[in-house]
């Protein structure tokens, strides 16, 4: 377990660096960030289908969002 | 007022390619944004301690200015004012928007005896109002009046997205446009702030709607112009519920024989209304509202006066006499 | 002319104002007809329509799959908007079944043990009855409950012949820092109910020759499984070109967690006899035993994703998931994605690599000597070392109406690993590869 914990330390210091509050834009300044290609999840058609392959040929699944299933494939 | 920021808008969102509009402190907790929309100069002020939602609001408003204005365009080739016009004299099938327009504009023809008619912008090919003393001759106006009249279009108010458009008809949205946009701004900038205490203006280029009293409870304080040059009548009114419109030629007219030729035309002559006022401002509960009266008392010529006093709706009157 | 044109003006003029009140009340009504219907008349309250139609298809003719997707999204506004998606996949093909190769041509019984399948010598036991139907609906809805909260809440159902998934899930997010940090909490749940072909078979017990056997009439029709997820999500805007994602999930699973058509080959580890390292025999039947796995199951990840936009507007996605569970297993996931952005067209090369450590449980065979004392076992590649790869290139083309057309090519290649046995095994491939190809072809409208 003390690798997970090392790895949770990783990207905490990150943040407690540049610190929250110190990060982000004014709201004016969101014109990049608003286009529908910056969104997290951009293609959640590609997305979708590439997940039920990887969930059906690998042992992990999620992380991003739920878990997937819904499938006797694995 | 103090330059705060500029407000860069995607540039999808900016079809007719305006200039990034600006953001302005007035002090306290009162902003201005300007931008370019219509060929004129539009703001919208808010009083809201939220800066935040000020910008998306601000953002929200101008999107939807442009949007409608890129629409409804004559003089662009890939939207709806085009799609519209490339399918002469076949049942097309209408987006939501502009049958509520056509539905309006019916209405409006209706009630004004056909004075008031989106298929009279035609006849602005025989009639250019330059200035000049360029009449067109009797022949030029027959010709353009053979392709107006709103009961030539294939169209009813039981299905009203559904047109026919005989070819070479012309589909004129602006009349109302402006202040359709204007009241539009005004209703999708406040729909941001739900519970936060807000006071919004949007002016586009004189057409004004505003969301009530400022957040002190006094009234906007709006310019009323005379267009006159020297600005001896203008009048400053104080503005707390409801919108303002106003209709008239400013620079627009011919002058012939000492005779003065307004823009305003009449679609069932094809000439211009005599003796019309040189502007009309009206006020009414909404921008579309005050707008549509402003233009019918412009085209009542001399009686425009007396048709105002019967509305009983505030209203301020500039003829050429002055 | 003129004369003429302007008795009829007046005529007109005369007539409207004797209808002046009528005009105005006709005129406010109809102008608060048509702004008040600007809610329902808005632009953005369309349908948004993303439709895609993959293909996948495994080198020597094992598993092909087409499978059509349509998606459509109403945005009611810019946070509020409901998703329709239906998924259909159909399958064909042969799978791995779990027994190892062998230096003797090995006959399987089929699932339904109403048939048999072979393997000749040396080849990987393939199981070709692998046949199956998917169909899946899945609905989401998403909008804000004030300023600085939103909600969404989902469910999804799923049918093959075999397998049924029943979901549901929401999450509540909250806005901090004007919008730059938003905190999510997702909660999810499904249940699950798997009627294999033939019934349930029982975990560990010698495959029997045919459904006439006794095992196969003590068989139950069906099991099930339920699934718990949740997620705590950290966004954060870093800058006007950067975004951020840092998620940790938990998922546990409980229930029947096993494969009923996986199998595997109980090896003889007897050193002095001649049969070293092959298929051990009981009765001259080679012995083959059901996989069982644990009945629960508790996964946890770690998942950050960086998206950032340079100043020529290309765009890069990189995302890193540590994967973590109680049978065993670890994982390390590296996806990366570049969009070069021309006018109307994009070209995004996508890179991804995944690697995962076996479960506890995970045999490639059991030894005579030994099968008895196992607990649990399954040699399911899926569970073993294995690392995979994926290379994909995406182009896109939006038209003037905004509509788009893409399509996708990846290259998808698996590499297991493990120990190699003793004595005859070892002559065979335990762990052979596995390469697929994925063409994706999509248009949104």
């Amino acid at each position: 377990m003390s690798k997970h914990f090392m790895l949770m330390g990783v990207i905490g210091i990150t943040f407690l660096i540049t610190g929250c509050s110190e990060m982000g834009v004014k709201a004016w300044e969101r014109d990049v960030l608003a286009q529908q290609e910056m969104s997290l999840i951009n293609e959640p058609v590609e997305s979708s289908l590439n997940d039920h392959v990887y969930f059906s040929k690998e042992a992990s699944s999620g992380g991003q969002g739920f878990g997937g299933g819904g499938c006797g494939c694995n | 007022m103090k330059f705060i920021q500029k407000l860069p808008i995607e540039a999808r969102l900016n079809p007719s390619k305006h200039p990034v509009p600006t953001v302005w402190s007035e002090g306290g907790y009162s902003y201005r944004v300007q931008f370019e929309c219509m060929a004129s100069d539009y703001s919208i002020l808010i009083e809201c301690d939220r800066v935040d939602l000020v910008i998306e609001a601000a953002k929200k408003a101008i999107i939807e200015a442009w949007r409608i204005e890129h629409k409804f365009s004559r003089y662009q080739v890939d939207n709806t004012f085009s799609m519209i016009h490339s399918w002469p004299d076949v049942k097309q099938t209408l987006d939501q928007e502009t049958a509520q327009l056509m539905l309006f504009s019916y209405h409006a023809h209706q009630v004004s005896g056909g004075l008031f008619d989106i298929t009279s912008g035609i006849l602005r090919q025989a009639w250019r109002f330059d200035g000049s003393d360029n009449l067109p001759s009797p022949e030029q106006i027959q010709t353009s009046l053979v392709h107006v009249g709103w009961e030539k279009l294939g169209w009813s108010p039981q299905s009203p997205d559904q047109l026919c458009l005989p070819k070479g008809m012309e589909l004129d949205f602006g009349g109302i446009g402006k202040e359709y946009a204007v009241d539009k701004m005004l209703k999708l900038s406040l729909s941001i702030f739900g519970d936060v205490p807000v006071a919004v203006l949007i002016n586009g280029g004189g057409d004004i709607a505003c969301s009530g009293p400022r957040l002190d409870g006094q009234g906007w304080r709006v310019g009323i112009e005379s267009l006159k040059a020297d600005h001896t009548s203008d009048q400053i009114i104080s503005l707390s519920s409801g919108a303002l419109a106003t209709s008239g030629d400013r620079h627009r007219f011919l002058l012939k024989s000492g005779v003065r030729y307004s823009h305003v035309l009449n679609p069932l002559t094809g000439w211009p209304v005599e003796k019309a006022p040189r502007s009309v401002t009206v006020a009414a509960p909404n921008c579309v509202n005050a707008g549509i009266l402003a233009t019918l008392s412009l085209l009542q010529g001399n009686n425009a006066d007396a048709f105002l006093k019967s509305l009983a709706v505030p209203y301020w009157i500039y003829s050429e006499r002055g | 002319m003129v004369v003429k044109g302007l008795e009829v003006a007046v005529v007109a003029v005369t007539k409207t104002m004797k209808k002046n009140h009528e005009l105005a009340k006709v005129l406010a009504a109809a102008s608060c007809a048509l702004i008040g219907s600007l809610s329902t008349a808005h632009a953005e309250e369309s349908w948004d329509v993303d439709s895609a139609f993959l293909l996948y298809s495994e080198s020597d003719g094992r598993v092909s799959a087409a499978e059509p997707v349509i998606s459509a999204t109403k945005n009611y506004d810019s946070e509020t908007r409901l998703n329709v998606k239906l998924v259909a996949d159909t399958l064909t093909g042969a799978s791995a079944n779990g027994a190892t190769p062998s230096d003797e041509a090995q006959t399987f019984t089929s699932p339904s043990g109403n048939g048999t399948y072979t393997a000749a010598v040396g080849d990987q036991p393939l199981d070709d009855t692998f046949r199956d139907t998917r169909v899946a609906l899945s609905s989401n809805w998403n909008a804000p409950i004030n300023r600085d909260w939103a909600y969404g809440v989902g469910g999804y159902v799923s049918k093959e012949h075999d397998y049924q998934s029943l979901g549901v899930s929401s999450s509540v997010s909250r806005y901090l820092n004007q919008k730059n940090t938003t905190l999510t909490l997702g909660l999810g749940a499904a249940n699950d109910t798997i009627n294999p072909e033939g019934g349930v078979p029982t975990g560990l017990f010698q495959v029997p020759e045919s459904a006439s056997s006794s095992e196969f009439a003590q068989r139950d029709d069906s099991e099930s499984k339920s699934i718990m997820d949740a997620v705590f999500g950290l966004t954060q805007v870093v800058n006007r070109n950067t975004i951020m994602q840092f998620n940790y999930s938990i998922n546990t699973s409980s229930g029947y967690l096993t494969d009923p058509y996986k199998i595997l080959s109980v090896i003889d580890d007897d050193s002095t006899g001649n049969n070293y390292g092959g298929n051990y025999t009981v009765n001259n039947r080679n012995l083959y035993l059901y996989e069982k796995r644990p009945d629960s199951r508790l996964k946890q990840s770690l998942y950050w994703q960086t998206k950032h936009q340079f100043d020529n507007n290309d765009i890069l996605d990189v995302s890193y998931r540590y994967m973590f569970d109680d049978w065993g297993i670890t994982s390390h996931t590296i996806d990366a994605k570049y969009r070069f952005r021309f006018d109307h067209q994009y070209l995004e090369p996508q890179l991804r690599w995944y690697s995962q450590s076996k479960a506890d449980f995970y045999h490639r065979y059991l030894d005579s000597s030994a099968y008895t004392e196992v607990d649990f076992a399954s040699a399911d590649y899926r569970l073993g070392d294995l690392d995979t790869y994926t290379i994909g290139l995406r182009y896109g083309y939006q038209f003037a109406d905004e509509t788009e057309f893409y399509t996708r090519f990846s290259l998808y290649h698996q590499e297991s690993s493990g120990d190699d046995g003793y004595g005859k095994l070892t002559s065979q491939e335990l762990y052979p590869g596995l390469d697929a190809a994925m063409l994706m072809i999509g248009y949104k409208f």
